[in-house]
């Protein structure tokens, strides 16, 4: 029972000029996370995310007349740009498919992709009084917005299906598979989105140079072209084609090389071969993609992580 | 290692830096990082904002960081509850922790007031099961029935500080960080927060509060620490330490006072009429040897205080003061003191709130202990705001 008792406390003056100037160099902090622990704590704090995306989602219809209905009416808004615009313009070859529905769904993908990037990336930025106060997972943040983004995304399969109505088409039955190829993204996204916008914090330089980037991004990405661009086998190293004999130098499938380096590539293509035109989609830019998307979120993190130890004094 | 109980606390030889406030642009001193990466590792600009923090709390204990401004209080409660890390030394905190280191931040203006209880209530570890659960106590709490629908934005500060308080207010964490969070909102709902935290300290959980409302934190805390140049200066009992943080403050007040008035003090005295010690309730007589340029009509004032510039009660006299050397002698029938160490503030004045200079401006003269009893204690979760001795007898009948 002893220990129950209160302890008397005495009164601890230390010696002030005991104090060295620096610490000791064993007992400096080491900010060392195991990617186990981090998920594991990142999965206990889910509620969290859940509840920020739908602040974030209220917030952004709050004080709107039409509310909610904006969700829809913003994607179908620009779809009726869509068809308007690209049915006037040079087309690019679609296999037959109508080309707004074709670029639709290249559009879809990269608003999901740029608009994580974007508003994730500076999601650490733009929740600084939150994140000098709480204590909670910092991924939570850019996660919280892709989430919101996705919501918008999910949203924008309304104007994608009144397009399936409008050109008198059904999707293929191969469409089961574009939640897989959306995963991908998913993974890509987050993990560029980390990394982005653990950098930003430190340098905001990034802050300008983002929009820009994105900006260029979609030109770089097939989303208003198709994949097939992307010659399949390409020769390094000045091979020359000789009577159907390669002499010297290496064939490289530069889809696949695009497909590791930017994985949102081969969605695309995937999602517009197995909806659009009921095939198969090409397996080999698309492992690529599942490699790439996977060390792209396992990086990401690891940046995360490593940057996370001075947030919130910085921000 | 052996784990501690929940709700203990221990901060081992904590050291934290930030980076230096220096203006060079962010590009140069990248350039200067990155040489030093490179290169050998030299001292570049930063400064320690916590050197060598030690303490340990037990689980249900309540402690106090007292300080001054930048003194590192706000720093060491963001090391403990993981929203930022320490640069060194090691620093466990067991068990569920609630910080609440700012009431309104976590408010999102656009939502209503029902929604930011379920946001800021899970923003700060609850759970939404539990928020439900406790919806209605804490909006009742927060006395804000009425207006719970309206947009936070709409609401006035004291409001939004209430709402944060109230929802942080039912966390029923195991160690609850409170920062300097009281110091809005209306006498009453202070009051209220703080008999609040006595019910939480009295149902286990351990309590580390900051706040530089003395008063406050002498009547919610049993120990202190005091942080002083970002080193613990001194910790023990709440009583001691902050009577040595008062008499430090007071020593650092008086070197505060700048404008020289056209009054010099040339002797200040105070003791008891009867010429023993100074002690509760006694007469006592403040004696002052004064020189002033020219005779004017002027107010007198003196003020007993516990180390700041604030006195706990103030007399004052009106009356011409002549020119040359001259004494005042200010009798005091009665000492309303309890034990302790005061100091006697002085300032002479044209005009009570005058719009000139005043002739001698506010400032302490000496500083003295009293004897006497101890100043008694108000009951829980109650503020003694002047520690003001009266002597009573009392009957029970």
């Amino acid at each position: 029972m002893a220990d129950l008792l209160p302890t008397p406390y005495e009164l601890e003056v230390p010696d002030l000029s005991l104090i060295p100037d620096e610490p000791p160099a064993a007992i400096l902090y080491q900010h060392k996370v195991k990617m186990r622990t981090a998920v594991r704590t990142l999965w206990d704090h889910r509620e969290i995310i859940y509840t920020l995306a739908e602040r974030d989602f209220r917030a952004q219809y709050k004080q709107a007349t039409l509310g909610v209905m904006w969700a829809v009416l913003s994607p179908v808004a620009t779809l009726v740009i869509f068809v308007a615009v690209f049915s006037r313009v040079k087309q690019f070859p679609t296999q037959g498919i109508p080309y707004a529905l074709y670029a639709f769904v290249g559009i879809m993908c990269w608003n999901f992709f740029a608009s994580s990037l974007g508003n994730g990336g500076n999601s650490l930025l733009s929740n600084k009084a939150l994140l000098a106060k709480t204590q909670f997972p910092r991924e939570c943040f850019p996660l919280e917005t892709m989430l919101v983004n996705a919501l918008n995304t999910v949203i924008s399969f309304i104007p994608l299906a009144l397009l399936f109505v409008i050109f008198g088409r059904a999707p293929a039955l191969a469409t089961v598979w574009v939640p897989l190829f959306m995963l991908i993204e998913v993974l890509f996204a987050a993990g560029l989105t980390l990394a982005v916008s653990s950098t930003i914090i430190q340098m905001r330089d990034l802050q300008q140079v983002l929009p820009i980037i994105i900006s260029l991004g979609i030109f770089v990405t097939p989303v208003i072209w198709p994949f097939s661009f992307i010659p399949t086998n390409f020769h390094l190293f000045g091979g020359t084609h000789l009577a159907h004999h390669w002499v010297g130098g290496i064939t490289v499938n530069l889809q696949v090389v695009y497909g590791l380096l930017n994985p949102l590539g081969p969605v695309i293509a995937s999602i517009r071969q197995t909806m659009l035109l009921g095939q198969a989609p090409s397996w080999a830019p698309l492992i690529a993609a599942v490699v790439g998307a996977c060390g792209y979120l396992f990086f990401g993190y690891r940046i995360f992580k490593r940057f996370e130890v001075n947030f919130a004094d910085i921000a | 290692m052996p784990t501690l109980p929940d709700g203990s606390i221990r901060v081992e030889h904590v050291w934290k830096k930030f980076r230096s406030d220096k203006t060079v642009p962010l590009f140069y001193e990248q350039m200067v990082r990155l040489r030093r990466s490179v290169g050998t590792r030299g001292k570049s600009g930063y400064r320690w904002v916590l050197k060598d923090v030690n303490f340990d709390v037990q689980p249900g204990e309540s402690m106090a960081l007292i300080g001054v401004n930048g003194s590192g209080k706000t720093t060491l409660l963001k090391i403990l509850s993981q929203v930022t890390f320490q640069s060194a030394g090691s620093c466990t905190v067991q068990g569920r922790i609630g910080a609440l280191l700012s009431v309104t931040s976590g408010l999102h203006p656009d939502l209503s007031g029902r929604e930011n209880v379920f946001l800021y209530g899970a923003v700060l570890g609850m759970g939404r099961a539990d928020i439900r659960r406790k919806f209605d106590t804490i909006v009742e709490f927060a006395e804000l029935t009425d207006a719970i629908d309206r947009q936070v934005k709409f609401y006035s500060m004291g409001m939004q500080m209430r709402l944060g308080f109230s929802i942080a207010a039912f966390l029923e964490p195991d160690v609850l960080l409170v920062d300097e969070v009281l110091a809005v909102g209306d006498a009453n709902f202070q009051q209220k927060c703080l008999q609040r935290i006595g019910e939480i300290v009295r149902e286990g959980t351990t309590l580390l509060y900051v706040s530089h409302d003395l008063a406050s934190v002498e009547a919610s805390c049993d120990r202190a620490v005091w942080l002083s140049d970002s080193m613990v200066r001194a910790q023990g009992p709440t009583a001691e330490v902050v009577t040595m943080y008062r008499t430090a403050v007071e020593q650092h007040s008086a070197l505060l006072t700048t404008k020289e008035g056209t009054v010099e003090v040339l002797k200040a005295e105070l003791r008891a009429t009867d010429g023993g010690q100074l002690r509760s309730e006694c007469e006592a007589e403040v004696r002052l040897t004064l020189k002033a340029p020219e005779e004017v009509m002027a107010g007198f004032y003196l003020g007993i205080s516990q180390g700041t510039a604030f006195p706990m009660f103030v007399i004052d006299h009106q009356t011409t003061m002549p020119a040359g050397e001259f004494e005042v002698v200010c009798k005091l029938g009665y000492l309303p003191l309890p034990k302790g160490h005061y100091s006697l503030w002085t300032a002479i004045t044209g005009h009570p709130r005058g719009t000139k200079d005043p002739y001698l401006p506010w400032q302490p003269l000496l500083s003295f202990e009293a004897f006497g009893p101890d100043r008694m204690d108000p009951p829980e979760g109650v503020m003694a705001l002047s520690p003001v001795y009266v002597g009573a007898q009392w009957q029970i009948h």
